[in-house]
């Protein structure tokens, strides 16, 4: 691979990425603490809206990991925050989402309808007079073991309601699992929703900018001075280009060197924020400059 | 068939009684056309009728999916449509049947996510559907799959669940498993005037999680118009008159038969929106445009009137 995006990675600061597997990429623990130790500052920046913040300083802390919740930006945070300081919502939401999502909503004063199962009842000419809440005045949609045809009804009916807002955490199309299997992501819903209502939502997560916004907001962080590590090209390097960060792909995950490339000679300039600065094969390799 | 693009050429009775007179075929399709929910159009049944005792070949192509169709004879004779047999009813879960028996020729199992109405279709044309006997605490994680998946089948399902959408997704890895929906519709409307989620909006979420395009059985597609043909022997598209309220199925379905299009304003379409694809740039949106426009199928009154009863 010739030109300067796409390298072999030598030395460089670094952010860690979260995925959902449970166990550490081995190095990993060690890459991140030798990096906070040699005064980098870490943030951990995931589309998953399953987890609260300190859910996730619980995980990363049992995995080894040294982090404070300041430090961890899943979108059920990044999702409350923008309801709050951008959309300055005042009024409810009807909720498809985790109880994570919940919980990071009640804590800035944002109330909630809708989390958990919604069971189905009545005849067909019962779903569309379901009973709306009328204090809700947005919409928002994350990932959702107990989505339903129910709970599409409902979202769809508020959306048709005028100055009802739509968010969406993110658009990950599904979750890998092992024999064969694969979990419908969040983008799936979200597409549902959005089909049913005939409208787009504003989307929080990776590659939008609002993640870094947050965390620039919050930390006074220079783009020019970050790195974004990430292990999916389509979330977390565009998110990079997209703010302007210089960019490093892990291949431990989703996506491969065949992919950046074939992004890279696409010749189609939205493709060109898709290939990534440098890239290693495991955030470990990191090991030895931090070391030595 | 329409030569020079025009369109939405409003029509009345005598206009009405010479298109009449040059169509063999008359397809029509339900909602919003002849009744609205439990309740026919005012005049929509005379309509019908008469169509039907002036001799002509009146056939209902419907992307509702949610009942067999006995029930649909049913709720013809209900409402007053008395001369309507089983054989001129076209659902899209009937061709959907049909497509898996007669086209694909399935040997294996369906995965449906559908209603009662749509299984039972399949059951009728012997396709064998996988049972749906999820523990109430199942998850994707720990649940089975069935073996011999040959074909995802999605339709209105409104027992769609979390984990149905993870099972598609799953027998969708296969990419011998095929990919089909009854309808693409994104919602459906209902009589109150409200709406409800539709067999679209679950197509999309699956074609998101599986990278895949659903082939659509129903309109607008190409294929219900040839169950309809190959069950009467044939039919020349210059002889039929699709008549239809919704622009994106009902219209670009004629179109893309080769048919001549009316749009029936007591449904889903407004002629505004007729308009706008005609004076659209875009000429793949010229397919959409009705030839004929009639403010409601009552409006063929008139030309029955002029033309009297048939003798017997």
């Amino acid at each position: 691979m010739s030109g300067s995006k796409c390298a072999r990675l030598s030395a460089a600061l670094a952010k860690q990425v979260l995925d959902s597997v449970d166990s550490a990429v081995p190095g990993a623990p060690q890459v991140i603490n030798l990096l906070k130790e040699n005064g980098k500052k870490v943030f951990f920046v995931t589309n998953n809206s399953t987890k609260t913040r300190k859910m996730y300083v619980d995980k990363l802390s049992v995995l080894g990991f040294n982090a404070k919740e300041d430090e961890v930006f899943g979108t059920a945070y990044c999702s409350a925050m923008y309801l709050k300081t951008v959309c300055k919502l005042e009024g409810k939401v009807y909720l498809i989402g985790s109880n994570a999502m919940r919980e990071e909503m009640e804590a800035v004063g944002l109330q909630q309808t809708g989390v958990g199962p919604d069971h189905v009842l009545g005849k067909q000419t019962d779903w569309a007079n379901v009973p709306l809440d009328p204090e809700v005045k947005a919409v928002v949609v994350g990932f959702d073991e107990h989505f339903s045809y129910m709970k599409l009804n409902r979202a769809m009916q508020y959306l048709t309601q005028p100055g009802c807002l739509f968010v969406g955490t993110n658009r990950d199309t599904r979750l890998p699992l092992e024999g064969g299997k694969a979990v419908p992501g969040t983008g799936c819903l979200l597409q549902a929703v959005e089909t049913a209502a005939q409208r787009q939502a504003q989307t929080v997560g990776k590659p939008n900018h609002f993640m870094f916004d947050c965390v620039a907001s919050q930390f006074g962080v220079d783009p020019d001075r970050c790195l974004m590590v990430g292990d999916r090209l389509d979330t977390d390097i565009m998110l990079g280009s997209n703010c302007g960060l210089k960019t490093l792909l892990t291949l431990t995950g989703v996506s491969t060197v065949a992919d950046a490339e074939a992004h890279q000679k696409s010749g189609c300039a939205e493709r060109q924020g898709m290939v990534p600065d440098y890239y290693v094969e495991s955030i470990a390799e990191l090991l030895p400059a931090l070391q030595g | 068939m329409a030569g020079a693009f025009k369109g939405c050429q409003k029509i009345r009775g005598p206009q009405i009684r010479n298109l009449l007179d040059a169509k063999d075929f008359i397809l029509l399709d339900c909602d919003g056309v002849i009744w609205h929910g439990e309740k026919a159009i005012t005049g929509a049944a005379k309509v019908v009728n008469s169509l039907i005792r002036h001799g002509k070949n009146v056939v209902f192509v419907t992307n509702n999916c949610t009942r067999p169709r006995e029930n649909y004879v049913h709720k013809f004779c209900r409402l007053g449509f008395t001369d309507v047999i089983l054989e001129q009813i076209f659902s899209s879960s009937y061709c959907s049947a049909l497509y898996l028996r007669d086209v694909v020729k399935i040997r294996g199992q369906v995965f449906v996510m559908g209603c009662d109405g749509l299984r039972r279709e399949l059951d009728e044309a012997g396709i064998p559907c996988v049972e749906e006997a999820d523990d109430p605490d199942a998850t994707i994680y720990d649940c089975a799959l069935a073996p011999d998946v040959k074909a995802v089948l999605v339709g209105h399902d409104d027992k769609m669940t979390f984990l149905k959408l993870a099972k598609a997704s799953c027998y969708l890895r296969d990419p011998d498993c095929l990919f089909l929906a009854t309808d693409n519709d994104p919602w459906h409307p209902l009589s109150s005037g409200r709406i409800l989620p539709g067999s679209g909006s679950l197509i999309a979420a699956l074609e998101v999680s599986s990278g895949r395009k659903a082939t659509v059985i129903g309109k607008p597609s190409r294929f219900m118009f040839e169950c309809i043909s190959s069950q009467f022997s044939g039919v020349d598209p210059a002889q039929c008159l699709m008549i239809g309220d919704r622009l994106e199925t009902d219209m670009l379905f004629g179109s893309n038969c080769g048919l001549d299009t009316m749009l029936t304003l007591t449904g889903v379409s407004q002629i505004e929106k007729a308009q706008e694809y005609r004076n659209s740039e875009l000429t793949t949106n010229h397919s959409l445009v009705p030839d004929y426009v009639v403010d409601t199928i009552a409006d063929f009154l008139p030309a029955f009137e002029e033309l009297g009863e048939p003798s017997n």
